[in-house]
């Protein structure tokens, strides 16, 4: 790939990732949303960064990119979060049954 | 009056700032493998090493990055561009969740502010709900600058050193296990429950939605679901203070 085309295609991303960062909050800000535009952006949120989790889980190989361990580590770290409240335990927690898993296979 | 007319004292800033990094610095642990991986991608990408890694501070997003920096090989300006697009609509979503926060804020942060929006940011934003005003941005700055230069220095590091880290330690599993962690930190109510259930459900049902097309479908499931879940039980609500009267 060229220079030129290198900064061109750069340049193009940081453009787009920009816009849809900020369009809606240079263009909406000054009024207020419907209330139930409100009330459904209350649950974004919790429904895309599940969705996220998933997706890295796969790794862009689809189901298959699932592994059980990976799994087990996720459901150890989501008890964990609820009880502890604490992120960092939580990884920890979830990181140290995935190590002791794939030691035990 | 707005919040800006009451100006903070620099002891209320620098307090805001500490609470800021303190809050800040936990979501950024996951984040390091992955800038690790993309600095890696960057010396290995068909754009010129610099180029690539002008990626930080022109686009300043792990997925967006990684692809553009991977895709070059082989992708053509169009596809790269439309992959961007697509891995970026949850954007337009974090956007639009957080524009009543910046009903009261001044023109200049609103242009600036969104630069920094990150997964983490939106994150710890979203759960901010007891600042407002002048201190809402201040805490939103420090923690958007402090994820913007850890993240251009672990991607450089990553670029001198990322190499060695041996792939069995499987850090690459911490992102997933750090954002199932927020999404349990931010669930506070029944709808709540029901919009991350199915985020995830129909995320992994559509996997094999190209160009991670996937995130979006499920993630807008998820919303519908959790806007439903919540009218039915105001409904409930309602009919049950009815049934009371």
């Amino acid at each position: 790939m060229s220079t030129f085309a290198a900064i061109a295609a750069v340049l193009s991303v940081g453009i787009i990732t920009y816009a849809s960062r900020a369009g809606l909050i240079v263009f909406l800000a000054d009024r207020p949303l419907p209330a139930n535009i409100t009330r459904a952006l209350r649950y974004v949120g919790p429904a895309v960064l599940s969705a996220l989790a998933v997706n890295l889980v796969a790794g862009g190989q689809g189901i298959v990119g699932v592994e059980f361990v990976e799994v087990a580590a996720i459901g150890v770290a989501i008890v964990v979060t609820a009880i502890t409240r604490n992120l960092i335990a939580a990884l920890a927690a979830g990181m140290t049954v995935l190590w002791l898993l794939l030691w035990l296979s | 009056m707005s919040d800006d007319d009451r100006a903070i004292n620099d002891q209320t800033g620098s307090a805001i700032t500490l609470s800021a990094l303190r809050n800040a610095f936990p979501l950024f642990i996951p984040a390091i493998p992955f800038g690790l991986v993309l600095g890696v991608a960057i010396t290995n990408s068909a754009m010129p090493t610099a180029v690539a890694w002008s990626t930080n501070i022109a686009v300043f997003a792990g997925a967006a990055q990684l692809a553009t920096v991977s895709l070059a090989a082989t992708a053509t300006w169009l596809t790269l561009v439309a992959t961007a697009a697509v891995i970026n609509l949850r954007h337009v979503m974090y956007s639009a969740a957080l524009s009543p926060r910046f009903n009261d804020q001044p023109r200049w942060f609103r242009w600036v502010g969104p630069f920094f929006l990150i997964d983490q940011l939106f994150a710890l934003m979203s759960a901010r709900n007891e600042i407002r005003g002048s201190e809402w941005r201040r805490f939103y700055l420090s923690a958007g600058i402090f994820y913007f230069s850890s993240w251009t220095t672990v991607v450089t590091l990553g670029m001198l050193a990322g190499s060695s880290i041996p792939t069995e330690w499987r850090l690459d599993v911490a992102p997933a296990i750090m954002f199932a962690g927020l999404v349990v930190m931010g669930l506070a109510n029944r709808p709540g429950i029901v919009a991350a259930v199915v985020g995830a459900v129909v995320c992994l049902l559509a996997l094999d939605v190209p160009n991670n097309g996937g995130i979006l479908v499920g993630a807008i499931s998820g919303v519908i679901a959790g806007y439903l879940a919540d009218v039915d039980e105001s409904r409930r609500d309602d009919q049950r203070a009815a049934a009371v009267g």
